[in-house]
């Protein structure tokens, strides 16, 4: 159990060592940035065979043997574990392989998995802190690394409201640490509900927000997204929209759990979350260019998932990981048939003739997002109304009518695409339009096999949807549970509070 | 495994079986075979159709707390019988010759696909039909929503994708409201159970009702194509590929109103739909339900009446008697929804020989246009006479079968002293006489084209569906009764006093209605008609079609007087006015305003100072955060929060 | 909801019709229509001529007419539904008759209804414009268009006022209705604008005078009539009696009481004929739109301030 640290600290080691070990030999640099992500794959799923029952227990390791709250400690449970396993494998997925990348590349795809598998393990606010800039940092320089000019510039952009955002956060944790003493989260949760059940608590939720939304995708930090996504290759941009994102989501609704009890901390995650999903459809219905419109999508996806988590009680919990685990695939599987489809959309015509495959599974694909029944995405947004309907707060209220609009509008760009893509021979809108500079390219084995074995992943779950959705309830409750979290990290205080309630 | 399964199991099968072998040629008959064993195995459950126990499947599905099952009970078999035997008719339309000629033009795949979608939607009907909870209606709605688009989509032209893509932004509008109300039915009642449901429904208070309601009926209203939903129809049904539309137009909009009978009338009740009062009016929620059919039957009907191509004229016709049948379930009496609900079947019987036979016709002359189309009665007789007895339904004129729906729907209006919506379905009535005529006229009197001289009759196998169905519009129009003891059946299921009916049709003490004596004097009429005119009447001469009369000139063969441009020019002058195209603006309106405001959202991505951005939304969340804590509090908060560490 | 409508109930018992009773009424009820109605296209001509200052045809002039039109020898057929078109104009109104009751004689009329009267009268109408189809003489199918929006002007009023007396008497038997005004009231007491819309609406029907511009002997080469010749012509013109005798019976026996006897029967119908014969002529003929506005103001207005009062 305890080689979980080993998940951060050989890519770490790597990440340093990579460089010098590629100037004896670059093979051998490489081959250690893949064995470091193999090993890692195995670590978890030798924790995961050797502790079963982590699906009820959760378990916190204190790193270097000291307990918190002075010492630091990860925490492992299901949904840390699972995104601990989504990083290296969506890494390896994603990996940059068939271009002749430096090795300054693959040095930082080591950094971005240190720092990530960090920052969802991690139970310590100044931990999450320190793996977010890291995460940031890398990801800064694996856009500009891209080279071109257009990556540059975006990545200039990413990077001032990224570093704002992280002040911006800082300053949320100090506050936090003033009122508190302390920067465990188990330790803080325990002092949150007189502590920080405050306009000031309140205040530091909404920098934190702020700060953390910038990787998060949120409403009004996410402006980068569009540039960035549209400048870096399809690899690159399915990592940061499918787990970057996620993880830094995933973050924030731990704190939220954690930490900020108060009703106005979801109220403003839902304003935010709905801003999010109308802004982002809106603009993807006038994208014009394939990647735009998925990265578009990708913050109105976000503000959905925003929304969803903004609902009190284990539905919005539940309606939130939903999203978040089928955008988690769904996004990245996009994102690698836009490999061959880059550029206009006018580009497109007729593209299903050469490619009916790839079509065909971009269809499935967003047959899923749009959450159309029988496919998982449906069992998402199923979740989502029903969680949006049973609050009485007029935002929530507001969301239950923003969502639907936003799927209409949805569906209207993604399937005049469809409809782009299907249009038959000698179409004159095909033949003139001057927009039509390159052909679309073809697509790489991996990425299409990456969309198809999604594809055919979405399709099991339907058939297995029983398991999957006791699943679900079980992620929602241990994820929810603040007691739990408590009584993990110190066993022994949760006992004596308890007792002392009694 | 019951019955039900064995039909599910054995549709599902045959889909996978379909799709696997759609490349072949005997990909035709085996279809045929297919839609023919299901409908044997529907006739299983024929004790349904006459007030049997439902059957329910063995398969259920348990999610996130919610069981899905699926049952069949009477209306259901009702509708799946009208599905079933359509697909059937269908698939045995397009096996033949017009198959030949469809994969010729397009391709092989192409036809491998239609029969595909064929099946598809079949399936989904089915599984719609079978849902025994609110949820697994919707997911049976979607997929029906989503196989519907797979068969106008197949046609690659311009109009008919257009025509498809509007189709599935309004199917999402509607599935969204439905999606909605079922999560606000759940957190109301705690159940998506239909019996569940229906007992909690009657703790809710009007508003929260008239709120479902609303949802509910804008859900299943797009599906029907009611008024102000009733743009993507016709466009995507005339569009779809000729058997397709068979189909289509047949059975698919009416998926809407069986939703609309479980959910509004079987669940929620007419009673408690009745109860809300629309405040500054003097209407309730049913009799604005009510209006908004009679107003479908009004306006799509005339537009109808303005085309100039047969096939969207008939897809119109559908939208409008949509608008009978809503108005009939909305009277709530039992005569009026037997009326509703038998003018499912009559519609689906004509409006599929009227597409059958629309399609016959461009079959041998490559048009539906009417400007290019006339005189075709002398080369097609047959179809000709199926068109004529389709139309006759269609306008509900007796002895068709059209007549007697129509009949039910008018006497309950009239024990329900509804002065106004009587008129209005009247009206109705009268622009589809006018219009069928057009129809009629246009494609098969008047003068035949000289690039027609030589179109044969259609095909045999395109001819025997059509037949088929000549007869069962007029049986069915003799003898009401058969159909009328499935209507019964279903309004049992639905809840609702089952209508009091003999085979001649509805005995009343003020006055009923006996079609098997109506029909009967007709024809003696006829008979005394033809005596008088063949045994009194000379010998006449057959004579050319040229040879007539035209004020002194001579008409050649080289100039066509056929008149189908402007036909009912002197009405046009007078109502033409009236057109005014409402609808299209507000439609227009609203995609300019999704325009506009995407434009606006795209300003913001576009903003060039992403620090400043920043900077400003802290400050904005901060602010909401300030202001959302009451003021004392605040000023509290910060003072003490502050620099007590 | 009407005090009366009890009333009509109780006094109208469904009687099983067997055929045999039907049979003898089956052809005598035709019999009598075609008699009368051939009386009233006399007595149309006539009063014409009396206003005209002319002394008018001789009494057996419609009789030699229609003798003459099936006597001649020139017949020209456009095709079967050319012929079927004028048979089923004749069998429709045939069929019409035997579901109207008339003193002594209810026919089927039980079995149908005025809803089911209303929508047969429209089968004449439909026949008629198949069979003037298949001439194809783009002239007759242009008169064709405008005799179905003259249907539609009149149809409209006419359903408002079958609506406005069904639902007074809460029945749609028309048996019923007139036993009810026989032992009451006659309708035209008890809804005076129904019946004046009635009126109204009648002028149309009969396809006369104004409102007759699509079979007006001056645009006889621009009409349905345009192909129809000898025994076709002949068809038309019994087709015309009938649809006089039917106007006038459905007018007696939803607004005068029907007949009691056959001297009050008769009387009444030609009274209720003479009405409109005698306006027609101080009116010239009204264009088709012009006749589906007037129809769409007048007639509808007033009957449905009618039902308003009978509602």
């Amino acid at each position: 159990m305890d080689n979980i640290v080993l998940l951060v600290v050989l890519p770490l080691l790597a990440a340093f060592l990579m460089p010098v070990v590629a100037r004896s030999s670059e093979v051998l640099a490489r081959t250690l940035g893949l064995s470091v992500l193999f090993i890692s794959i195995a670590i978890i799923l030798n924790v995961w065979n050797q502790s079963g029952q982590i699906d009820s227990q959760a378990v916190s390791i204190a790193i270097g043997g000291f307990l918190p709250p002075l010492g630091i400690n990860f925490y492992v449970d299901q949904i840390s574990l699972f995104f601990a396993l989504a990083v290296p494998v969506m890494v390896l997925l994603f990996w940059p392989w068939n271009r002749s990348t430096s090795i300054r590349e693959y040095s930082l795809m080591m950094l971005l998995t240190a720092s990530a598998s960090g920052l969802i393990l991690s139970g310590d606010l100044f931990n999450i802190y320190v793996f977010y800039e890291l995460l940031a940092i890398a990801s800064y320089s694996l856009v500009a690394i891209q080279g071109r000019a257009a990556a540059v510039a975006a990545s200039f952009r990413y990077l001032l409201m990224g570093s704002v955002g992280s002040v911006m956060m800082l300053l949320g944790i100090a506050i936090i640490y003033t009122q508190t003493g302390t920067l465990n989260l188990a330790h803080l949760s325990l002092l949150a509900p007189e502590k920080l059940n405050n306009i000031l608590g309140l205040g530091s939720f909404a920098l934190i927000l702020t700060g953390m939304g910038v990787k998060a995708e949120l409403f009004p930090v996410n402006s980068w997204v569009p540039e960035v996504y549209g400048s870096v290759s399809s690899n690159l941009a399915a990592l940061m929209a499918g787990l970057l994102s996620k993880l830094a989501v995933i973050v924030i609704v731990r704190l939220l759990i954690l930490l900020f009890p108060q009703p106005e901390a979801l109220q403003l995650m839902a304003v935010l979350g709905i801003m999010g999903v109308i802004t982002g459809e809106l603009v993807a219905w006038r994208a014009k260019d394939f990647v735009r419109m998925l990265s578009f999508s990708s913050i109105g996806q976000l503000g959905l998932v925003f929304l969803a988590f903004s609902i009190p009680g284990e539905m919005g919990m539940m309606a939130g990981i939903a999203i978040v685990l089928h955008h988690m695939v769904v996004k990245p599987a996009l994102f690698m048939l836009a490999t061959g489809w880059r550029g206009s959309l006018e580009n497109l015509s007729g593209v299903a003739r050469r490619s009916p495959f790839a079509v065909l599974l971009f269809i499935v694909l967003i047959l899923s997002l749009l959450g159309i029944p029988p496919l998982p995405g449906f069992w998402a947004k199923y979740l989502l109304m029903v969680g949006l309907s049973s609050q009485d707060g007029s935002i929530y209220t507001l969301g239950m009518f923003i969502v639907p609009v936003a799927m209409i509008i949805e569906i209207a760009y993604l399937f005049r695409l469809v409809m782009i893509m299907y249009r038959k021979e000698g179409d004159e809108a095909a033949v003139n339009n001057p927009d039509i500079k390159v052909a679309p390219q073809s697509h790489s084995k991996w990425g299409l096999a990456i969309a198809a074995s999604v594809a055919a992943m979405l399709i099991a779950i339907v058939l297995q949807l029983q398991p999957a959705s006791d699943k679900l309830v079980s992620l929602a409750s241990q994820l929810s549970d603040r007691n739990q979290y408590i009584s993990t990290v110190f066993p022994q205080i949760h006992t004596v509070r308890m007792q002392s309630i009694k | 495994m019951t019955v039900l399964d064995d039909l599910l199991l054995f549709t599902a099968l045959a889909s996978v079986a379909i799709i696997a072998l759609r490349r072949f040629a005997s990909i035709s008959k085996f279809s045929v075979v297919v839609y023919a064993l299901a409908t044997v195995l529907l006739i299983k459950m024929s004790a349904l159709g006459y007030g049997g126990e439902p059957v329910y499947s063995s398969f259920t599905v348990n999610v996130l707390g919610q069981i899905l099952q699926w049952r069949f009970d009477a209306l259901s078999w009702f509708f799946a019988l009208i599905t079933l035997v359509s697909a059937l008719l269908a698939a045995f339309f397009m096996s033949g010759a017009w198959g030949e000629k469809y994969c010729k033009e397009h391709s092989k795949e192409a036809y491998g696909l239609l029969q595909v979608a064929l099946i598809l939607n079949v399936l989904s009907m089915l599984v719609l039909l079978a849902s025994g909870d609110l949820l697994s209606l919707f997911i049976g709605w979607e997929l029906v929503s989503w196989a519907s688009f797979m068969m106008m989509a197949l046609n690659p032209d311009k109009l008919a994708r257009k025509a498809a893509i509007k189709y599935i932004v309004y199917a999402m509008a509607g599935a969204m409201a439905f999606l909605m109300a079922i999560a606000m039915t759940y957190n109301m009642t705690g159940s998506l159970d239909y019996v569940q449901v229906m007992q909690g429904m009657a703790h809710l208070s009007n508003s929260q009702i008239a709120l479902l309601v609303s949802l509910y009926v804008m859900g299943f209203g797009i599906k029907m194509g009611v008024i102000p939903f009733h743009l993507w129809q016709a466009a995507a049904y005339a569009e779809t590929p000729g058997a397709g539309a068979v189909f289509m137009g047949a059975i698919s909009a009416r998926m809407g109103l069986y939703a609309l009978l479980v959910v509004i009338v079987q669940i929620i009740g007419l009673t408690r739909v009745a109860a809300i009062e629309i405040p500054y009016t003097f209407l309730d929620m049913q009799n604005v339900l009510a209006w908004v059919g009679a107003l479908t039957t009004i306006i799509p009907t005339y537009i109808a009446l303005k085309q100039n191509d047969a096939r969207h004229l008939l897809a119109w016709h559908g939208v409008g008697q949509g608008g009978y049948m809503l108005l009939g379930v909305m009277i709530s009496d039992s005569i009026g929804t037997a009326g509703g609900i038998m003018h499912v079947f009559n519609h689906a019987t004509y409006q599929a020989a009227l597409f059958m036979t629309v399609t016959a016709v461009i079959y041998r002359t490559g048009t539906s246009n009417f400007s290019k189309l006339g005189g075709l009665v002398t080369q097609m007789p047959l179809t000709f006479m199926v068109m004529v007895v389709s139309i006759i339904g269609l306008a509900g004129i007796p002895p068709m079968n059209g007549f007697v729906s129509k009949w039910l729907i008018y006497r309950a209006l009239l024990l329900d002293g509804q002065p106004l919506l009587f008129v209005a379905a009247v009206i109705g009535t009268l622009g589809t006489i006018l219009s069928v005529y057009k129809l009629v006229h246009n494609t098969f009197l008047g003068q035949l084209r000289l690039e027609h001289q030589e179109v044969r009759e259609a095909p045999l196998s395109m001819l025997i569906p059509m037949l088929g169905l000549a007869i069962i519009i007029f049986a069915t129009g003799v003898m009401p009764g058969v159909v009328l003891d499935w209507v019964a059946a279903a309004q049992i299921a639905v809840g609702i006093a089952p209508v009091e009916h003999n085979l001649g049709g509805i005995e009343l003490v003020q006055g009923g209605l006996d079609m098997i004596w109506v029909t009967g004097i007709m024809f003696y009429g006829f008979a005394v008609g033809a005596i008088i005119f063949y045994v009194l009447g000379g010998k006449s001469k057959h004579i050319h079609q040229y040879d007539n009369y035209a004020g002194g000139h001579f008409l050649t063969s080289k100039v066509r007087y056929h008149y189908s441009n402007h036909f009912y020019a002197g009405l046009m002058h007078m109502i033409g006015g009236w057109y005014r195209n409402v609808f299209i603006k507000l439609e227009h309106a609203l995609v300019s305003l999704v325009s506009f405001m995407s434009q606006f959202s795209e300003n913001f991505y576009r903003s060039s100072q992403p620090v400043m951005l920043v900077a400003v939304v802290v400050v904005l969340a901060l602010y909401f955060v300030l202001g959302s804590s009451g003021g004392a509090e605040v000023s509290a908060g910060v003072s003490l929060g502050g620099f007590n560490q | 909801m009407n005090s009366t409508s009890e009333f009509v109930t109780s006094e109208f018992v469904t009687g099983n019709v067997s055929l045999a009773d039907v049979l003898p009424q089956m052809i005598l009820m035709p019999l009598i229509a075609f008699v009368s109605g051939l009386l009233m296209i006399l007595m149309y001509r006539k009063i014409a001529a009396r206003l005209q200052r002319r002394v008018g045809p001789p009494f057996f002039q419609p009789v030699y007419d229609i003798v003459k039109l099936y006597g001649k020898k020139t017949q020209i057929s456009h095709g079967l539904i050319h012929d079927i078109g004028i048979v089923v104009a004749v069998g429709g109104y045939v069929a019409a008759v035997i579901l109207l009751p008339i003193p002594g004689m209810d026919g089927i009329a039980d079995k149908g209804g005025i809803i089911t009267l209303s929508y047969v009268l429209m089968v004449p109408s439909l026949g008629l414009a198949l069979g003037v189809g298949q001439c194809a003489n783009p002239n007759g199918s242009i008169g064709i268009s405008r005799a179905l929006t003259a249907m539609l002007a009149y149809d409209i009023p006419f359903i408002i006022v079958v609506f406005g007396v069904a639902t007074h008497y809460q029945s749609t038997s028309l048996v019923g209705m007139i036993n009810y005004q026989q032992t009451h009231q006659w309708g035209i007491f008890e809804m005076p604008l129904l019946a004046a819309a009635g009126l109204f609406t009648l002028q149309g029907m009969m396809g006369k005078h104004p409102f007759e511009i699509y079979v007006a002997p001056a645009e006889i080469a621009t009409g349905p009539m345009v192909e129809m010749s000898g025994k076709y012509m002949g068809g038309l013109f019994v087709m015309q009696s009938f649809q006089f005798y039917v106007a006038s019976v459905l007018y007696a026996s939803l607004f005068l009481g029907g007949g009691s006897n056959w001297f009050e029967f008769l009387l009444k119908i030609f009274f209720v004929v003479e009405i409109p014969i005698f306006i027609s002529f101080l009116f010239p003929r009204y264009r088709t739109e012009d006749m589906v506005r007037i129809m769409w103001k007048w007639p509808v207005m007033i009957a449905l301030i009618g039902i308003a009062f009978v509602m």
